[in-house]
């Protein structure tokens, strides 16, 4: 910033005479293009990239402190990554093999990212660790995604390399041929080869759900589903025009991050601005300046995150902040509150934030991002309904009269075209509209399946190509409302986590034997999920026990940041199925009816 | 500030922590942050913003992973301060 600043200063024949003059003096990229807008009507991932880079469009990376860091046009990019493709043909990898990156908020990650789509291969991203004390949980992530994946090549960036060095010394024989960092890659010569073409039915990338354990599993995305998605997002979601720009804070490993705010701009020529995902959470106000500032129109968040900017903003944070631009204030990837939505716009409409951008959207990444939106710029709509009649019948009444209990549901819009949403019950029966079911989907963006994991597809895709989202819900003058989640999966604080995951780690502890272990999230009054870990234990003594509490606690936490309630409990308490399965159901219901009548202080579990 | 000793931010982070969490047990150096402060994500960003601000350093999220004790965090912002 003090180059800017300086230069500013500078007699007038001096300036923009000379090529250092203008490298010296870092400046983001433009929002207006030169280039006439496409609006994603490309086959392939890399076309999409072959045009943007005739214009001056691109991505720009912010500092903790808002200053920009570095700034990647879409020339640059395009040029950049092509010359890493060459770099990887050079090590011999068969077309689509995998490519793994940890995905940091970097320039060299998206570069690395369209280097492996021009050499013909598959890269997925990776996370970076975020948890206190997560060390050992996280290097073993990692070499779950990168044993499941059979990946070939792994680059990670200075700041993670020991992590990942560490999971390529424990890799037995595995297809790794090469690791390092993006500086290492470049020391590679570059093969003479000529670049061929992706076709629609190639796999794009690999997408990993959630999965902190042994068998994490990775969203097979195509090209063809990928620009479907893409497309969209782009033109009926968005309805992208010349002028739009986009900032972003969302993590490039998540598919709303990737998908949503670096592929989607991308593929209309958007320039975007780049905040880190850390500095966002540790000063969340920097990505409203950001969009402030450089009048950005599109900007996405879990409904976490605008919490966050809730919770910190001062009355003197608003003062400088003029958010009237921002026309598209996508909201999704967990279950949307309508309070969350409704403090938010209380708290920023005095900085000029207009309610009726909330666009909240319902998508997973097993149908690439998007599945549904509302219209443009109507705002939040919900429906209220009636708790008790949603509960024992599972409809969705309207609420009429004051008085009733009643859940506020937010609607999500309608498909997007080409993609077709189905509810059914548990006898996989559709249901008419107001009751409440699975959801499942149809359509060009749903994946080919989950990587080498045949048996996880076919649990998600129904012979006759609907996807199964684990998600419930009903659907109202055509419009979808999503309900709740499934029990297997618990979402805190915008995480996925699966009650899969926290019961091995259970399972892992010489006191806790397999199956005896039940994890489920329950609500809290504040609207908040926790994650309640049900335990069957034969420790009598009172130490013992609360060593195990602890220890399963701190495990919880290291694997999924997340704070977990521990209860023990004898043996053969927790409910089991005919096939002697546990029932998390079950055991939720289990929980809830044995803290009614206790009082916490006494029993055997405590609040971590 | 410019000379602080590893003591020093010790002590600091246990009056901090204090007054961050509603634990009413004594922090101290060995006072585990998650199992018996139970640290959560909100509260943990918080409080890095606050170790940012007030040592004028900022963490990394690659070396928390290391990181369970008060202990272990005041070595760590020694080590980055020091570095700095």
């Amino acid at each position: 910033m003090s180059s800017i600043i300086a230069k500013l200063d500078v007699p007038p024949a001096q300036e923009g005479n000379s090529l250092s003059s203008e490298a010296s003096v870092v400046s983001a990229t433009p929002t207006i293009n030169l280039l006439s807008q496409r609006r994603a009507d490309f086959t392939t991932l890399v076309e999409s990239l072959e045009y943007a880079a005739q214009g001056e469009t691109g991505h720009n990376f912010y500092d903790a402190k808002g200053n920009l860091k570095s700034v990647l046009t879409y020339k640059d990019l395009c040029a950049n990554a092509k010359i890493i493709a060459r770099r990887l043909s050079g090590l011999g990898l068969a077309r689509n093999s995998r490519v793994a990156l940890v995905a940091d908020t970097t320039p060299e990650f998206v570069e690395l990212f369209f280097a492996c789509r021009f050499a013909g291969l598959v890269p997925f991203a990776m996370p970076v660790p975020v948890n206190l004390g997560s060390r050992a949980i996280y290097v073993q992530q990692l070499k779950g995604m990168l044993e499941g994946s059979g990946a070939s090549v792994a680059i990670a960036n200075l700041d993670f390399i020991e992590f990942l060095n560490e999971v390529v010394g424990s890799l037995g024989s595995s297809e790794l041929k090469w690791s390092g960092t993006p500086e290492q890659l470049n020391l590679l010569p570059e093969a003479d080869v000529a670049l061929s073409p992706n076709a629609p039915d190639e796999t794009a990338y690999l997408q990993f759900t959630s999965g902190s354990t042994r068998l994490p599993r990775g969203v097979v995305i195509t090209e063809r589903a990928l620009m479907t998605n893409l497309r969209g997002i782009v033109c009926n979601g968005l309805d992208v025009r010349p002028g739009d720009r986009c900032a972003s804070w969302l993590p490039f490993y998540h598919d709303m991050g990737l998908v949503g705010l670096v592929l989607a701009p991308l593929a209309a020529q958007l320039s975007v601005d780049y905040l880190a995902t850390r500095d966002f959470a540790v000063r969340p106000l920097q990505w409203l300046k950001l969009i402030s500032r450089n009048r950005c129109t599109i900007a996405f968040s879990q409904p976490f995150g605008l919490k966050l900017c809730t919770l910190r903003a001062r009355v003197s944070d608003l003062i400088d902040l003029d958010l009237s631009c921002w026309r598209a204030a996508g909201v999704g990837a967990e279950m949307i509150r309508l309070d969350t939505l409704k403090s938010f716009s209380a708290k920023f409409s005095a900085a000029g934030f207009n309610e009726d951008a909330f666009l909240p959207c319902y998508g997973l990444a097993e149908s690439t991002l998007a599945v549904s939106f509302p219209d443009i710029n109507q705002g939040v709509k919900s429906l209220r309904v009636d708790a008790k009649t949603l509960i024992e019948k599972k409809i969705a009444v309207r609420v009429q009269a004051d008085g009733r209990k009643f859940n506020e549901f937010v609607n999500c819009g309608r498909p997007l075209p080409g993609h077709e949403i189905r509810v059914v019950d548990d006898a996989d029966q559709e249901v008419p509209h107001l009751m409440v079911g699975s959801i499942l989907v149809k359509g060009g963006s749903v994946m080919n399946g989950y990587f080498n994991n045949t048996e996880e597809t076919a649990r998600a895709i129904r012979s006759d190509g609907w996807l199964d989202t684990g998600d419930i819900g009903f659907l109202f003058e055509g419009d979808l409302y999503i309900t709740g989640r499934r029990t297997d999966v618990i979402i805190v604080n915008g995480r996925n986590i699966r009650a899969q995951d926290v019961e091995e780690l259970a399972e892992q502890q010489p006191e806790v034997r397999t199956r005896e272990a039940s994890a489920f999230g329950i609500n809290n009054e504040d609207g908040s999920t926790s994650v309640v870990l049900v335990v069957e234990c034969r420790l009598a003594s009172a130490v013992d026990r609360q060593a195990l509490i602890n220890r399963l606690q701190q495990m919880v936490y290291m694997a999924f940041g997340v704070s977990c309630l521990v209860e023990l409990v004898s043996p053969h308490t927790l409910p089991r199925t005919s096939s002697g399965k546990l029932s998390r159901f079950a055991a939720r219901q289990g929980f809830l009816r044995r803290t009614n009548m206790e009082q916490p202080a006494t029993t055997s579990y405590t609040v971590g | 500030m410019s000379k602080i000793t590893q003591t020093q931010i010790t002590e600091l982070l246990c009056q901090r922590l204090a007054c961050f969490t509603d634990v009413e047990a004594e922090i101290s150096p060995e006072t585990n942050l998650i199992t018996h402060l139970a640290i959560d994500s909100v509260k943990l960003l918080n409080l890095i913003m606050e170790i940012e601000d007030q040592f004028d350093i900022s963490v990394p999220l690659n070396a928390l992973v290391d990181v369970l004790t008060v202990q272990d965090l005041a070595n760590l912002i020694y080590k980055i301060k020091l570095s700095s």
